[in-house]
C-alpha cells in the first residue's frame, strides 16, 4: 500500500502535518490544549501537547524521505 | 581540597579538550576559502547533527530556557514550539540551496541571493543587518559563559577572566581551523549539552520532589497560572496569546535564515545527509524537555536568585549535588554558550567579508583568510566588552534580531521557488520588512495584539516583495532557469 504513495502526495502529507501543527501550537489552536490535565508521561498536558507534535515530526519526515528515495532512485 | 578548586579543574579539562580537538579539525581542512567557511563541504551525518543541534541551542536555550520556565511558565513553551517546524522545509530548501553552492560556488547565503538578484547593495545590505543582528547574540553567549563560571567557582573566576579564557580559546580553534573546528568541537560540546540536560533534568525532580508528576502536581495545586500558554510575562503578568503566537511564528520563519545555520547546508558532503539531519533535528530539540524541567523544579525552591537566568547554577549549587557533576554542568553550559558563539563568530567574518567587501573589491584567497581572521577578532573583542557592562538593553537588542533575521525568508525563497521575483522587488521588500520591523520595535505599545514585530514586518514584506516583482520587468528566463529549475547536477 505504502509503496503507491505517489511523491507530490507524500508532500502534499508532510506540509499538511506541518501546517496542522502550527494551528496546534498557536493561536487559536493551543488554547483548547492550554490545560494542565490529563497528565501524560508526568507532563501536564499543555506541556505534552507541544513536545508530541515536535516529536512525531521525525517519524512524519522520514516516511516522506522514504517515498524521495525510492523517486530519486528512478 | 575545596570544592571550587576541584570544580574549576573540570572546567579547564573540558576547556583544553575543546582546544585540542578544535586544533585538530584543522588540520584536515584546505587552506582556501571554501575550506575556511565550507569545511570543504566534507560534513557526514554524525558531524552534521550535532553541529545543527549545537548550534540552534545556546546559552539562551540552556540557562534562558529553565530561566523562563521557572519565572514565566508556560510561556517558555513556545522555545519547544518552533524548532522543528523552522527546521523542516530545510529539507527541500538545503539540499537545493547547497546545488546551487556547488554549481556557482556559493559559500554564503547573500552570494546565492546575489547570485539570483544581481545587485551590490543587496549583498552589503544583507550583510550589514547580519552583523547588526549577530553582535547582541554573540554578547549574549559571552556573558552567559562569564556568569556560569562565576556562579560554580563561588566568585573565586569572576566573569571578566572565565568569558576571556572561555572565548579566547573559541577565537584560537575558529582563527585556525575555520568551520572545521567549528563542526568538530561542536559535536563534542552538542553530546555534552544532551547527556547532561537530560540527566540533571531527570534527577532533580527525583531528588527534589520524588519524580516529575509529583513535581507538576505541586506545582499545579500552589501555582496553576504557570502550567497553561501563554503563561506570564518577565513582569509575571498573563502573557497574550498574539505575543506567544507570533514569537513561536517569528521563531520558525527566521530559525533557518540566521547566517551561520543556513551555511550549513554549504558544509554538508551530500544531499542525504543534510535531509537525515533535518529528519532527525526534532530528536536533538525535546532535550528542552528536561532544560524545562530543571527550571520547573526551581519553581518551589525555598530561595530564589535574583535573576531568573541564574536558576540552574543557582539550584546546582544548592541542592548538594557531587562536585563532579556540577562541575560536568558547568561544561554542558559552556558547551551551549561556546557551540553557538563560535558559529557565529565565524559566520559574522564570512558574510562581513564574503558579502560585505567581496562584491566590491577582487580579493585573493589568502587575503580573504587574513580579513575573516581580523573581522573573527574585533567581533570577539567588541562582543568582549559589551559582555561585561551589566545593562539590559543587549537583551533587548536580542529579541529584536529574529525581527531582523525573519525579513531573509521571504527574499531567499523567492529566489529559489518564484521565477517572477525581480532584483528591485527583493529590495523593496526587505527595505521595508525592515522598517517595519524597526518602528514597531521602537513603539511596541502600537503592536497590534503584542505581535512580535518580525511579524508585523513579514506582513508588509511579503506583499511589497510580490507586487513591486510584478511592476518590474522580469528577469531573463535563462538566468532564472538555473536557479528555479530543476537541478540536476552531478
Amino acid at each position: 500500500m505504502k509503496r503507491r504513495v505517489s511523491l507530490g502526495a507524500a508532500r502534499a502529507l508532510t506540509v499538511c502535518y506541518l501546517l496542522l501543527m502550527t494551528a496546534a501550537v498557536v493561536w487559536p489552536g493551543a488554547v483548547p490544549a492550554s490545560r494542565i490535565h490529563p497528565f501524560v508521561l508526568g507532563l501536564p498536558f499543555s506541556f505534552f501537547w507541544p513536545a508530541l507534535w515536535v516529536a512525531l515530526s521525525a517519524p512524519v519526515l522520514y516516511l516522506l524521505d522514504r517515498v524521495e528515495r525510492r523517486h530519486r532512485g528512478r | 581540597m575545596q570544592r571550587w578548586i576541584t570544580i574549576a579543574g573540570i572546567i579547564g579539562l573540558y576547556l583544553a579538550a575543546t582546544l585540542v580537538i578544535g586544533l585538530l579539525a584543522g588540520r584536515r581542512a584546505s587552506h582556501s576559502v571554501a575550506g575556511y567557511v565550507a569545511a570543504d563541504r566534507s560534513f557526514g551525518l554524525l558531524v552534521m547533527y550535532f553541529v545543527t543541534g549545537a548550534t540552534v541551542f545556546s546559552s539562551f536555550a540552556f540557562l534562558g530556557g529553565p530561566g523562563w520556565a521557572y519565572s514565566r511558565g508556560a510561556a517558555a513553551f513556545y522555545i519547544l514550539s518552533y524548532g522543528a517546524l523552522g527546521m523542516a522545509p530545510f529539507y527541500w530548501m538545503g539540499p537545493r540551496a547547497a546545488a546551487l553552492g556547488r554549481r556557482h560556488g556559493f559559500v554564503t547565503q547573500a552570494q546565492l541571493l546575489r547570485g539570483r538578484f544581481p545587485s551590490r547593495g543587496l549583498s552589503a545590505l544583507v550583510a550589514l543587518m547580519s552583523l547588526v543582528a549577530f553582535v547582541p547574540y554573540v554578547t549574549i553567549q559571552i556573558r552567559g559563559a562569564g556568569i556560569v563560571i562565576e556562579a560554580v567557582t563561588d566568585g573565586h573566576v569572576p566573569l571578566w577572566l572565565g568569558a576571556l579564557v572561555a572565548y579566547g580559546i573559541v577565537i584560537v580553534y575558529v582563527l585556525a581551523s575555520g568551520a572545521m573546528a567549528v563542526g568538530w568541537t561542536n559535536t563534542f560540546q552538542g553530546i555534552f549539552m544532551v547527556i547532561i540536560a537530560w540527566t540533571l533534568g531527570l534527577y532533580l525532580p527525583h531528588h527534589l520532589y520524588g519524580g516529575v508528576g509529583a513535581m507538576f502536581e505541586r506545582i499545579a495545586s500552589v501555582r496553576p497560572e504557570l502550567l497553561t500558554p501563554p503563561g506570564l510575562t518577565a513582569a509575571g503578568e498573563p502573557w497574550s496569546w498574539g505575543a506567544y503566537s507570533t514569537f513561536i511564528l517569528v521563531s520558525a520563519v527566521g530559525l533557518m535564515m540566521w547566517p551561520h545555520l543556513f551555511m550549513k547546508a554549504f558544509t554538508a558532503r551530500d544531499d542525504d545527509t543534510l535531509r537525515r539531519t533535518v529528519i532527525l533535528f526534532p530528536t536533538f530539540q525535546l532535550f528542552l524537555i528536561p532544560v524545562f524541567l530543571i527550571g520547573f523544579a526551581g519553581v518551589l525552591f525555598p530561595s530564589s536568585p535574583g535573576d531568573p537566568d541564574f536558576i540552574l547554577p543557582f539550584m546546582i549549587l544548592r541542592t548538594h549535588l557531587p562536585v563532579l557533576v556540577v562541575g560536568l554542568f558547568c561544561a554542558g553550559a559552556l558547551s551551549a554558550s561556546m557551540s553557538t558563539g563560535d558559529a557565529l563568530l565565524h559566520a559574522a567574518a564570512s558574510v562581513v567579508v564574503e558579502d560585505g567587501i567581496g562584491p566590491f573589491r577582487t580579493l585573493s584567497d589568502g587575503i580573504q583568510r587574513a580579513l575573516m581572521r581580523m573581522v573573527v577578532i574585533g567581533v570577539g573583542a567588541f562582543a568582549y566588552v559589551a559582555a561585561l557592562d551589566d545593562s539590559s538593553s543587549l537583551v533587548q537588542l536580542l529579541a529584536t534580531a529574529y525581527g531582523i533575521i525573519s525579513q531573509l525568508a521571504p527574499p531567499i525563497v523567492a529566489a529559489m521557488y518564484w521565477r517572477r521575483a525581480t532584483t528591485v522587488g527583493v529590495v523593496a521588500g526587505l527595505v521595508t520588512g525592515w522598517a517595519t520591523a524597526g518602528f514597531f520595535y521602537l513603539h511596541p505599545a502600537l503592536r497590534p495584539f503584542g505581535m512580535h514585530e518580525g511579524v508585523l514586518g513579514l506582513l508588509v514584506h511579503v506583499p511589497v516583495l510580490v507586487g513591486v516583482s510584478l511592476a518590474t520587468e522580469r528577469q531573463a528566463p535563462e538566468h532564472v532557469e538555473a536557479f528555479v529549475g530543476s537541478l540536476h547536477d552531478a
